[in-house]
């Protein structure tokens, strides 16, 4: 088993809100092994924020342990839990770049409290650059970049002092879809070069999908659910988990569009509304076609939509299928047998038939 | 010119002696309340509330310390720390004696000055500076003092705008400079040549600090 670099124990943090005490995070574990990129998932207000923060320490929990590469942060002076900090790096949102600094200062900036001289400081600077992509823009000053060139200046800050974990606290939710992915996949690419592991939070699955090995989902202070990307894409448990896997593979709204659509909820005693899910295997076999020639069902398909997550593949669909009663029972059924989680959707309720 | 600055005419030795006396006693309270300021302000900012080493009793201190001397009327503290001078300079008329209450009325104003331009720096750079393993002194030094240069040399100039008028009231207890004169000569003689000219002194005064402040904050900022 790989060691856990990042391990926090019945973590809480609480803040003073005037008068009220507000937990913002309540008795969290969390370990993420070492080269692993996790991902943690939650509305604003989730605690996801500060719970990352106390990884390194930039929030100090009001219980709880934090031992981050085998050292017991709390326990660290000052000066050792700076030292410590530089083996942590961290980008932010709003990238926190220093405006007065050229992008080169910048990046030197975490560099300057090291014993490296001007000359090897402004190499190693250059060489993150040329990692990130940017050495040509390395005298230029901050606001002449744009937002994804910003969030790769401030990668490569990161990076200065050759850390073993990078925090990235909501990176790239101010930036373009376009500019998403490309950050994501710097992000995927310096975990596989530097063998870096990343936490990632945001507040949107489809980041998380793209990169993350594990993932775990935050509400009102808690992990309500985690896993690895598959099991949790596949058989989310929660219904939060389950909203956010929704927005990511666009099945929330299209199932939205469709019960909404009058057409759709008069449907006829020989027709009947399903979501299939499919997974691993089950996407590679010719379902549909099966359920015609064995069943008689004919299954109109009004939206699919098929993810790869890493080796897994992930089928979704909407269809109405059309036949008599006991035969669309059975098609179901041999639907569930083939792993495929089957949800009525025209019911009044909605409510999933439990495989 | 003789029938427009009747009196001035036969001044021009005293005018450039007191241009002087200003400029000495702007310069130099400058400085010394520059040092104190600067300080304090950096504490306020340090010590507030989520503050780079949050101190509620530091902070409270210094905000009360700052709070009370900016309510006294300069008019008043010349007077009120008269004693405090003649201990401190051995005399309370002329332009070292006006240092101390120049420097006391001065800094309090410029400290404030000061937090409220590193206030406006964005905490998340000073949250990412203190994730790459800043010290708080490296965060000062290196971040909000280098960050916010632009808006402390706005400030900068403002208090020492403000500063050149001080002296002039410090003219009304003898401090010397263009003050005294608008004031003991210009007014006591109902000699108005010489109020208005030591007045245009001090505008041009104000027009260079503003000029060249100005310039300089913009040349800073990027």
């Amino acid at each position: 088993m790989t060691e856990n670099i990042i391990d926090l124990k019945k973590i809480t943090v609480e803040f003073k809100d005037g008068e009220n005490q507000v937990q913002a995070v309540k008795n969290v574990d969390l370990q993420v092994e070492k080269g692993d990129i996790y991902g943690i998932v939650g509305y604003s207000g989730a605690g996801k924020s500060t719970l990352v923060r106390v990884i390194n320490l930039l929030q100090k929990p009001t219980a709880g342990e934090v031992h981050i590469n085998k050292q017991d942060l709390l326990q660290l002076k000052p000066v050792e839990l700076r030292q410590a900090r530089t083996k942590i790096g961290m980008i932010f949102q709003h990238f926190n770049l220093m405006k007065s600094r050229t992008i080169l200062g910048n990046v030197e900036y975490p560099l300057l409290k090291t014993k490296l001289s001007k000359s090897e400081r402004t190499k190693r600077a250059t060489e993150l650059l040329k990692l990130v992509g940017l050495e040509q823009r390395k005298n230029d000053y901050p606001r002449q970049l744009s937002g994804g060139q910003k969030q790769r200046v401030a990668i490569a800050r990161a990076l200065a002092n050759n850390p073993d974990i990078l925090i990235s606290d909501e990176a790239t939710s101010a930036l373009d879809p376009k500019t998403t992915l490309s950050i994501l996949n710097l992000l995927k690419q310096l975990n596989e070069t530097l063998g870096l592991t990343i936490v990632l939070i945001t507040h949107e699955m489809q980041a998380v999908k793209e990169i993350c090995n594990h993932v775990a989902v935050m509400q009102k202070g808690e992990i309500v659910e985690r896993g690895d990307i598959e099991e949790i894409f596949s058989t989310p448990k929660k219904k939060l988990t389950q909203e956010f896997i929704n927005i990511a593979t666009n099945v929330g709204p299209a199932v939205e569009k469709v019960t909404e659509n009058p057409s759709f909820q008069q449907l006829t005693q020989k027709q009947q509304l399903v979501q299939l899910n499919f997974i691993g295997q089950s996407t590679e076999q010719p379902i549909i076609s099966t359920l015609a020639k064995q069943f008689d069902v004919d299954g109109n398909i009004l939206f699919a939509n098929v993810e790869q997550l890493h080796e897994e593949t992930l089928g979704f669909m909407i269809l109405v299928l059309t036949g008599e009663n006991q035969n669309i029972t059975k098609a179901i059924q041999f639907l569930k047998d083939n792993q495929v989680r089957v949800k009525l959707l025209n019911k009044v309720d909605k409510k999933e038939v439990q495989a | 010119m003789a029938s427009w600055f009747p009196n001035v005419i036969h001044m021009q030795s005293e005018f450039a002696q007191a241009t002087w006396e200003t400029v000495y006693m702007t310069l130099v309270s400058a400085i010394i309340a520059g040092v104190l300021g600067l300080a304090t302000g950096i504490f306020l900012i340090a010590s507030q509330p989520g503050g780079i080493l949050e101190d509620s009793f530091i902070y409270g201190l210094l905000d009360k310390i700052v709070n009370l001397l900016r309510s006294i009327p300069f008019i008043i503290l010349l007077a009120v720390i008269a004693p405090f001078t003649r201990y401190l300079v051995g005399t309370t008329i002329g332009t070292t004696a006006a240092l101390v209450p120049l420097i006391i009325g001065i800094f309090p104003f410029y400290a404030r000055q000061i937090q409220n331009a590193l206030t406006e720096i964005d905490p998340g750079v000073i949250e990412a500076a203190q994730a790459s393993g800043s010290s708080p002194t490296e965060i000062i030094f290196r971040v909000y003092l280098r960050e916010g240069l632009p808006d402390i040399i706005r400030a900068s100039i403002l208090t020492i705008i403000s500063l050149i008028g001080l002296t002039t009231m410090a003219g009304a207890i003898g401090s010397g400079g263009l003050g005294d004169i608008a004031i003991s000569i210009g007014y006591a003689r109902f000699e108005n040549d010489v109020t208005i000219v030591a007045m245009l002194i001090i505008l041009i005064m104000v027009f260079i600090v503003q000029f060249a402040g100005d310039w300089l904050a913009k040349r800073l900022e990027h």
